[in-house]
């Protein structure tokens, strides 16, 4: 995807606009058929990877890689779940690239993309945390990873649009340990460093993101 | 082992030159200057300004945040600066030649003690710089800037864009004294002309109140300039050993083939190497700066701490790509490289029998649409 992305805004000619319009082409349907692997997942998940608030989170706008990985790291338990842990377990060997790339394809809605420096002075804390982050803390801002408006991209997830309640328990699972795996546990660090009031409120704006 | 014994020699030779690129005039040390080309080309007075030392007690400025900008013209320069410094790529194409963006070095957008801080540079300019052998101001710095490390073109002297930067500078440093010192209102005003000047000078309006307390030689060296020095290896640094710890620690946001990550047609992480990244006239090719930073400042919010042994390889292992060209490059490789290239770094070397690095590197300034 990064590299096609490239070569097409390389060859093409293009701007940053079309790109990001051609991205968003990429991800819009033609309907794809829920493959047999997926199927259980739907249920929890929707039919298209929407997410169903607190029964599933959002599938839709993870990369595949992400998608696959995660699979990976609940069957490794580095991520802990009891329903997931369980349904993980049904998607193994040739089925984890299936379900990842049929939930990375659905598509999400069109959002305004925010850049760094599109705001200056952010009165809003937690947009401010996410736009700066809080270097007196080492907390750099969410967006120097998750990318513009969080949209996420490899194995940084989509946080824009996402469920509070699910960003949220993965923020508290972070601090608690009870959900590692990523490189250098980067997002454990951070996550430790939040107060309860940011992770409800930076939960809450992501979320907003739509 | 041949490398290995090259490395070290020039580990040894070059160490006196390359410390920092900024020069001062502040008489030297009878053993700073050791090399006889710095004394013949240079001025015995001037002798290289070594990177700080981190101190465990240091006491940085603090600027005021960014809601603090004040209202008016003199704010919208200095937000201007701000939002060039964190989205450079708005000057793609017109001034930038690369896919990295200020803030990825300048960690906070410029605010970070031992991130190299704007705060901290604006008060070291003018300075003679050993680049281009000459006394800089701040806007011929931040010229060198664009050349280099963005593979671009400069601004002219005096354009918004650098009139910009220099404001939001200042307003970061004289923020941070006024704090410090405790002296009350907004910070001054002052005009294009004296912006782009930068702070080290004698005709420099700085309050009383803060003068008193810093000379301008204190000012030049703020705790938190620059990258703070990080200790030599144990071990001449090495490529091969490199590559692991960035495999490790590195590759998960700079990717494997060190292109960074690029999100909704951003580079949201930068590359570290190849026609998107610095060319080979940039401060950070040097072995030792990149070690500098990397060890103070990476993996991004420091959530692990390399060794310093770790801190050199990789900075080794990602200097021994090929880039875009020096800027400064004759026609001739091996010219460039014993004129400009007398520090720790790979320019006109071949690594692991890879081609001569210079022989083959990338264009500048491209336009951002002819980088294959």
């Amino acid at each position: 995807m990064k590299t096609s992305l490239y070569k097409f805004a390389a060859l093409a000619g293009i701007t940053m606009l079309t790109v990001m319009t051609a991205e968003a082409a990429e991800t819009t349907p033609p309907q794809l058929p829920v493959p047999a692997a997926a199927q259980l997942c739907t249920s929890c998940h929707g039919a298209q990877g929407q997410g169903i608030d607190i029964i599933g989170p959002r599938l839709a706008g993870l990369s595949a890689d992400y998608i696959s990985n995660q699979l990976a790291l609940f069957h490794a338990g580095k991520r802990q779940n009891p329903t997931m842990l369980a349904m993980a377990a049904t998607v193994q060997g040739e089925n984890i690239a299936v379900v990842a790339q049929y939930f990375s394809q659905q598509p999400v809605a069109d959002i305004q993309l925010q850049f760094r420096g599109d705001k200056v002075g952010i009165s809003d804390p937690f947009e401010t945390l996410a736009f700066q982050g809080d270097w007196s803390r080492t907390i750099p801002a969410c967006v120097s990873c998750h990318g513009p408006s969080a949209v996420g991209g490899g194995q940084f997830p989509r946080l824009a649009g996402q469920q509070a309640s699910y960003l949220k328990t993965q923020l508290l699972a972070w601090q608690e340990g009870s959900r590692t795996g990523d490189a250098d546990n980067m997002m454990g660090n951070i996550a430790l460093k939040l107060t309860a009031a940011e992770i409800d409120g930076l939960s809450q704006f992501f979320a907003n993101i739509k | 082992m041949k490398l290995l014994s090259l490395l070290t020699i020039g580990a040894l030779f070059s160490l006196p030159l390359q410390a920092d690129e900024l020069m001062t005039e502040v008489p030297a040390k009878p053993t700073a200057v050791k090399s006889s080309e710095s004394s013949t080309t240079l001025p015995d007075r001037q002798a290289a300004l070594p990177a700080l030392e981190k101190k465990a007690d240091a006491v940085y400025l603090q600027p005021a945040p960014l809601t603090a900008i004040p209202e008016g013209d003199f704010g919208d320069k200095v937000r201007l600066g701000y939002q060039l410094f964190v989205n450079t790529q708005q000057l793609r194409d017109k001034y930038v030649g690369n896919e990295l963006n200020c803030v990825n070095c300048h960690m906070n957008s410029g605010r970070q003690a031992n991130a190299s801080p704007l705060w901290a540079a604006y008060f070291a300019y003018p300075a003679y710089r050993k680049k281009n052998d000459k006394v800089n101001s701040f806007q011929e710095r931040i010229q060198g800037c664009f050349t280099y490390s963005m593979n671009g073109k400069a601004p002219a002297a005096n354009s918004p864009e650098l009139v910009a930067i220099s404001a939001y500078s200042y307003w970061l440093g004289m923020s941070g004294l006024m704090d410090q010192y405790k002296v009350a209102g907004p910070v001054p005003e002052l005009s294009d002309v004296e912006l782009v000047k930068g702070g080290k000078r004698d005709d420099f309006p700085m309050p009383a109140a803060i003068a008193k307390h810093l000379d301008i030689a204190a000012l030049s060296q703020l705790p938190g300039r620059g990258y703070p020095k990080t200790s030599q290896p144990e071990l001449a640094y090495s490529p091969e050993r490199g590559q692991v710890v960035y495999q490790t620690h590195c590759q998960v946001c700079h990717g494997e083939d060190g292109q960074g990550q690029v999100i909704a047609g951003v580079t949201a992480l930068p590359p570290l190497w190849g026609a998107q990244s610095y060319n080979w006239g940039a401060g950070m090719h040097r072995v030792n700066t990149a070690a500098d930073f990397i060890y103070e400042n990476m993996p991004l919010g420091k959530s692990v701490q390399l060794t310093v042994q770790q801190a050199w390889d990789v900075a080794a292992y990602l200097n021994s790509f090929d880039r875009p060209q020096d800027p400064r490059f004759n026609g001739d490789v091996s010219k460039t490289q014993a004129t400009y290239h007398k520090h720790q770094g790979y320019y006109g070397q071949s690594v692991a029998g890879k081609p001569v690095l210079g022989t083959a590197s990338y264009p500048v300034f491209p336009l951002k649409n002819n980088i294959k």
